[in-house]
């Protein structure tokens, strides 16, 4: 660390400032006064100020869309983390098992989803779940006969299953490429002074594995959580947010940024959608700044 | 063997989706759509891959990707380099404000700064216009490629340029004749993630881009399905050639990924 001239500084810091200043925070100033007017398909040019309204629409009651959607979003990452960290942890201790060969085929093939582009896995999942041509339905046919066939994306809740499916095929190999660097690390002397002492595989796994993953394990399930939590292509393109139990209602699968996609660019609601970026953002910003004040990134960050 | 039985399970689940793409590119027609459950066309062809060549805008999708990815790459790295070695190197007032304003900017989710950059852009007469989607992807490129390059120059050992700085070197030097040329890999793969993140995104292409001209490939491939039948055998074409590069980009990259910053940018 050098202390320099203050303008040796400004030279080098301009072009990011006045970079991220106009095209990432001008934005979201922008984004902060547009909240606050009543712009939408209606008053597009002539809006005007409203104050408040469009947070208080936001909030008014436990069942706004806001609460409704945020719920569902909370329930799809709960549901999604543990999928996808337990199949990661499984497929890691698969490759780091010492008896198994070919691992560098394995670990290629296992990891292959994550390279597709996420809209290309929207593209093959929703025809999977397609209900008379999917291959899901297909296969399922071949055993419940040929009038059979499960509402993969007609119902509310196989369709939400459907979203966590096609996240899973695509989320599991982050966790399993983290954990499997976690495990090479680990010192193969533990396991051997364990097993002198008599400890069986399930007791190593849970007195010296577990907790030599953790500091690894708990930054990468913040971030995927936050990733799964703004969840927008898979979920859009393979149910466009839908199924729609009610014309007033949010759709099944119609998570937070989903939401925010169809009101903004379908129905134009701006100044609406602009109170619910805010808010949003505030509750991402408190978890990211958490999560690394926990981890001591900050700290760090600070010396 | 347990342990084969679940890998073999397991790289069938990982693999049946890219292997489905294969068989529908080379798959005639809509004989997609059948009701019988068949793994490999009877009569393979290429007739997808000259539809999509031919009487589709794909080459002009494509040269579009490549011009809008190459852009935001250059511009986000360029714009970004001499920042990081500011934060990673130099000593002053205001840095962590700097650092937590950076971070807030990342927290913010690029689907909702949808609607400011949208609205500035329609007001500067950029809206449809490849330039300005270039400009909104500069909004994640920029902060990405500050987080990533501060991150790698803090690895690189202080003495080295602190050495360079006692025998006479500037500010300027040490970071042109040390800290890049040292940084060369993390300057590619940090530039190569830039690109797969702007050639893979659909969102803000489909909501900025609004001719069929100035398309790029993910948005021109759904405008695709607005027809009652999707043409899947013309989509998995163009998604295999799409892909197959970037795939093969991305594992060769991965095992350069270290930190979860890195791997935010990659996906969503």
């Amino acid at each position: 660390m050098y202390r320099v001239r203050a303008w040796t500084t400004l030279t080098y810091l301009t072009p990011m400032i006045v970079g991220v200043g106009l095209i990432s925070l001008y934005p979201i100033l922008y984004n902060i006064f547009i909240s606050v007017t009543n712009q939408n398909l209606y008053h597009f040019r002539h809006y005007s100020f409203i104050g408040l309204t469009n947070y208080q629409s936001l909030l008014k009651t436990l069942d706004a869309d806001f609460f409704i959607v945020l719920a569902r979003t909370v329930l799809f990452v709960a549901v999604c983390i543990p999928l996808f960290l337990g199949l990661g942890m499984l497929n890691a201790l698969a490759l780091n098992h010492p008896a198994v060969r070919f691992k560098a085929f394995w670990r290629v093939a296992l990891i292959i989803p994550w390279a597709v582009p996420s809209y290309i896995t929207a593209f093959v999942w929703k025809f999977f779940f397609n209900g008379e041509f999917g291959t899901l339905n297909q296969l399922y046919r071949v055993f419940a006969g040929p009038q059979a066939g499960l509402p993969w994306l007609s119902e509310p809740n196989w369709a939400f299953a459907s979203v966590v499916i096609a996240n899973l095929w695509m989320s599991y190999p982050f966790f399993m490429v983290v954990i499997l660097g976690a495990l090479q690390s680990i010192p193969s002397e533990l396991y051997e002074a364990a097993a002198v002492d008599g400890a069986g595989a399930f007791r190593k796994f849970w007195r010296i594995t577990l907790p030599l993953l953790r500091p690894a394990i708990l930054p990468a399930t913040v971030l995927s959580a936050i990733l799964t939590f703004n969840t927008l292509n898979t979920a859009f393109l393979i149910t466009q947010g839908g199924p729609f139990t009610s014309a007033a209602k949010p759709g099944a699968t119609e998570f937070v940024m989903v939401y925010a996609f169809r009101e903004a660019f379908q129905l134009f609601n701006f100044g609406y959608i602009a109170a619910f970026a805010v808010v949003i953002f505030a509750m991402l910003f408190g978890v990211t700044l958490g999560s690394l004040r926990f981890s001591g990134l900050v700290r760090e960050e600070a010396r | 063997m347990l342990i084969y039985a679940f890998l073999i399970l397991m790289t069938t689940f990982a693999l049946f989706p890219a292997f489905f793409v294969v068989q529908a590119a080379f798959r005639p027609g809509q004989s997609l759509y059948t009701l019988t459950l068949s793994l490999w066309p009877d009569h393979p062809t290429l007739d997808n891959f000259a539809y999509i060549f031919t009487k589709l805008p794909f080459p002009t999708w494509l040269r579009n990707s490549l011009g809008v990815s190459v852009g935001t790459m250059v511009a986000g790295l360029i714009g970004s380099a001499s920042g990081a070695y500011a934060l990673s190197r130099f000593r002053f007032a205001g840095k962590q404000m700097t650092l937590i304003l950076l971070l807030a900017i990342q927290a913010f989710p690029s689907v909702l700064a949808l609607i400011p950059i949208y609205l500035i852009l329609k007001t500067i007469g950029l809206i449809g216009s490849p330039f300005g989607l270039v400009l909104a992807y500069m909004s994640i490129a920029l902060v990405f490629c500050t987080w990533n390059l501060k991150g790698y120059f803090d690895t690189i050992p202080r003495e080295l340029d602190e050495a360079a700085l006692i025998d006479g070197c500037t500010v300027t030097q040490a970071f042109w004749r040390i800290i890049l040329p040292l940084s060369l890999p993390a300057l590619a793969v940090t530039a190569l993630l830039m690109f797969l993140t702007a050639w893979n995104e659909w969102v803000m292409a489909s909501v900025l881009l609004l001719d069929e001209n100035t398309y790029t490939v993910p948005v021109g491939l759904w405008g695709l399905q607005n027809d009652y039948r999707v043409p899947w055998g013309y989509f998995a074409s163009a998604s295999l050639i799409v892909s197959v590069p970037v795939v093969i980009l991305f594992l060769g990259l991965q095992r350069y990924f270290r930190s979860g910053l890195t791997v935010g940018g990659v996906k969503g």
